[in-house]
């Protein structure tokens, strides 16, 4: 299975939820990254906050952050490359990067359902 | 009262808290001395930023267990949680600094700047005492100058707090977060907690004020840590009026009579702990003998200092503060400091005098008794209140979130949700968005609030674009907006900010602190205003003279260093509740 790569804007924490604004889509995504981890994928998340070293030793992640900046993130790497910036996955994407099909996830799965990542 | 109650069989650790400047330092260190003079081992740790337990031994002591030579089987430690928390800060991000471009490493920086940092990291250093280790293993009591908050210990105890952040490393528990570099184990956090919740070893005592405002703010911290069982509780009040010093002066007894009702209307809750009275002292804390005589009620009082000695300090009033501030006809006045400097009444005053000078004023308060607002409403035609109720607004806001979000949480995440929710930014977010719906007006007419955001929250805020998005999605007339909110904030011709603090060290410092905060966001506090002051009045008791004479040095430190421009508002004998006492306190004449 392919390797799914998210690099976190500075957020004190995954849903956001102490910071400034909290982000609906930063919660669902949470979910969808639980979701598909259950059903094997290998996501993992790096916090700007919290792991900067990360995005430092990265070439792709480093050379995007000098381009465009903290406020371009978030960032998501399939295999190393850049499949996404500037917002969240959702469960549509991560299934076809994945491989895992959205057939038996929860009614909200699917692009435009629970969260608001297509309009 | 020569051996207090809270110093009764004492279990090992003691912690007193109680807000800025109520004396907690002065009232651990003579607490320190006292067991240490019964022949017992003791550790004396000092978090106060403005720490003078160093000047009170004649030692240097700092980040490490220091023997002081002057007091047999004493030592003390000084824990400086905003450097406990900068070495988090550069312990994360000194090895990308020169790698990551220099306005990421700032974001970053920001992030780990907030208050659950510091809270956390200070927390941290703690741990070490807490556990059993060789480090305090031949102290018989350990005495803290300061206590977790429950937001922390609560924190700590939750189970996924463990598993989602400490384990895996990476997590969820927002006030955490800024711990990526937590250093101990599990078991040294848990063993810290639990010690903390066991009443064989653990005493807190809260300290307060004779003032109603001090006094409902240590019944919260009561009732929070009883919460989280941390049930065995004293309660010290500090630095009371004693009878006979009031005599022969109206402000003294009127000061008198004002603390002795906030004594008898005490909080049901706390009427039931422990207590004690720690009476004013004519002489300053300063120096062991001043520090041993502390907890001694008999201490004779003399008249000693001379009779008309008062000298008129000539320092700005309120009132021509508000001459500058009404030249530019409208405009947003924000009031900030920390709680129980009285925030609320000034906010008034100067909406008052605002009003006075034939301006149009909307006032908005987070006054938690509300009385202010009431007696000002309709009193003055051109004067509108309005409140901000921070908990309320809390509540909305928590609610909002849980019902967005339950339903995607097992009960594990849920719970920790629920934590991150209960921490100290919620509530400053949650009264921001508040505060964002009413700061529009003031292109058209004043704005005077006794609540402003803190630099950091802003920063935040202006960094994710937040708040242009919070204000303009807010806003009806969107085609109004060419400034964006921020730039409103920082422009001195469209936001005055007034520090307010009383002319005490350590209430001075948390000013300083919260200027420096400001001053990140590019705010500069436009003026400082001293409330409270004695040495603005003319007194004849010899303990009040004694404050007025102590003042003086915070008032030029402030006067001097800290503040572009200032005005110093007299104590007043009643309350200043309505127009007429507003008015006077803004008009005094120092």
């Amino acid at each position: 299975m392919k390797s799914i790569q998210v690099f976190d804007p500075a957020l004190c924490c995954s849903t956001g939820v102490c910071g400034v604004d909290v982000d609906q889509q930063l919660v669902g995504f949470s979910a969808d990254v639980d979701w598909a981890n259950e059903k094997g994928a290998h996501i993992e998340r790096f916090n700007l906050a919290q792991q900067p070293m990360v995005f430092a030793e990265n070439a792709v992640v480093k050379a995007f952050l000098e381009r465009s900046g903290a406020e371009a993130l978030p960032l998501i790497l399939v295999d190393g490359e850049v499949a996404l910036a500037g917002r969240y996955p959702n469960r549509f994407e991560l299934s076809k990067w994945t491989g895992i099909p959205l057939i038996d996830a929860p009614t909200k799965s699917g692009c435009c359902s629970g969260n608001t990542t297509c309009n | 009262m020569t051996t207090p109650r809270f110093l009764n069989n004492p279990p090992r650790f003691l912690f007193f808290t109680g807000k800025g400047g109520v004396g907690k330092t002065s009232v651990a260190c003579a607490s320190a001395i006292k067991l240490a003079d019964a022949g017992k081992q003791v550790l004396l740790v000092s978090t106060d930023p403005a720490s003078n337990v160093g000047q009170v031994f004649g030692v240097a002591i700092g980040n490490s267990i220091t023997k002081i030579s002057s007091v047999p089987h004493l030592s003390a430690l000084e824990i400086d949680p905003q450097a406990a928390a900068q070495v988090y800060r550069n312990r994360i991000v000194d090895p990308v600094r020169t790698i990551l471009p220099e306005s990421v490493v700032r974001t970053i920086e920001e992030q780990l700047s907030g208050a659950c940092t510091t809270e956390i990291a200070a927390f941290d250093e703690f741990t070490a005492l807490l556990i059993d280790s060789a480090l305090t293993a031949n102290f018989d009591h350990i005495v803290f100058d300061t206590a977790p908050t429950g937001h922390t210990i609560r924190l700590l105890q939750l189970p996924g707090a463990w598993t989602g952040f400490l384990e895996a490393g990476k997590g969820d528990a927002s006030c955490l977060g800024p711990l990526a570099g937590l250093e101990k184990q599990r078991s040294q956090y848990k063993a810290a907690v639990d010690a903390l919740a066991d009443t064989k070893r653990t005493r807190l005592v809260l300290v307060a004020r004779a003032q109603q405002a001090t006094l409902r703010e240590v019944l919260r911290t009561h009732e929070e840590l009883a919460l989280i069982g941390i049930a065995e509780q004293y309660l010290v009040i500090n630095g009371i009026l004693p009878q006979q010093a009031v005599v022969h002066d109206d402000l003294a007894l009127a000061l008198y009579d004002r603390e002795q009702l906030a004594m008898t209307n005490i909080p049901d809750s706390l009427k039931l702990l422990p207590a004690d009275r720690i009476e004013l002292k004519a002489f300053n804390l300063v120096g062991l003998d001043a520090l041993r005589k502390l907890f001694i009620t008999d201490v004779v009082l003399v008249n000693d200092a001379p009779e008309t000695q008062w000298l008129a300090l000539s320092a700005p009033s309120l009132s021509a503060l508000v001459d500058d501030i009404a030249k530019d006809k409208h405009g947003l006045v924000m009031l900030m400091g920390k709680g129980g400097v009285g925030k609320t009444t000034l906010a008034a005053a100067v909406a008052v005098e605002l009003v006075l000078r034939g301006l149009q004023v909307h006032l908005t308060t987070s006054d938690p008794a509300a009385h202010l607002s009431e007696t000002l409403n309709g009193s003055l035609e051109n004067l509108t209140v309005s409140r901000i109720d921070p908990h309320a607004e809390t509540l909305r806001y928590q609610k909002s979130i849980l019902d967005a979000q339950s339903a995607n949480l097992d009960a594990k995440g849920r719970a920790l949700l629920e934590e991150d929710l209960r921490s100290p930014c919620t509530e400053e977010i949650a009264v921001f968005q508040a505060f964002s719906r009413i700061i529009r007006e003031a292109g058209k007419k004043f704005v005077v609030m006794d609540t402003a955001p803190t630099g950091h929250t802003l920063l935040l805020l202006d960094a994710t674009g937040a708040y242009d998005r919070e204000v303009h999605r807010q806003s009806v007339d969107k085609e109004a907006h060419v400034l964006t909110p921020m730039m409103q904030l920082q422009d001195v011709t469209q936001t005055k900010v007034l520090l307010v603090t009383l002319a005490e060290t350590t209430p001075v410092l948390e000013a300083v602190n919260l200027q420096t905060d400001l001053c990140r966001a590019g705010i500069e506090p436009w003026a400082w205003v001293i409330n409270n002051s004695v040495a603005a009045v003319p007194v004849q008791s010899a303990l009040l003279q004694r404050r007025a004479q102590n003042e003086l040095s915070q008032i030029a430190a402030v006067a001097n260093t800290h503040a572009s421009r200032y005005a110093v508002v007299p104590l007043l004998k009643n309350e200043p509740i309505g127009v007429a006492r507003l008015h006077e306190l803004a008009i005094s004449k120092n």
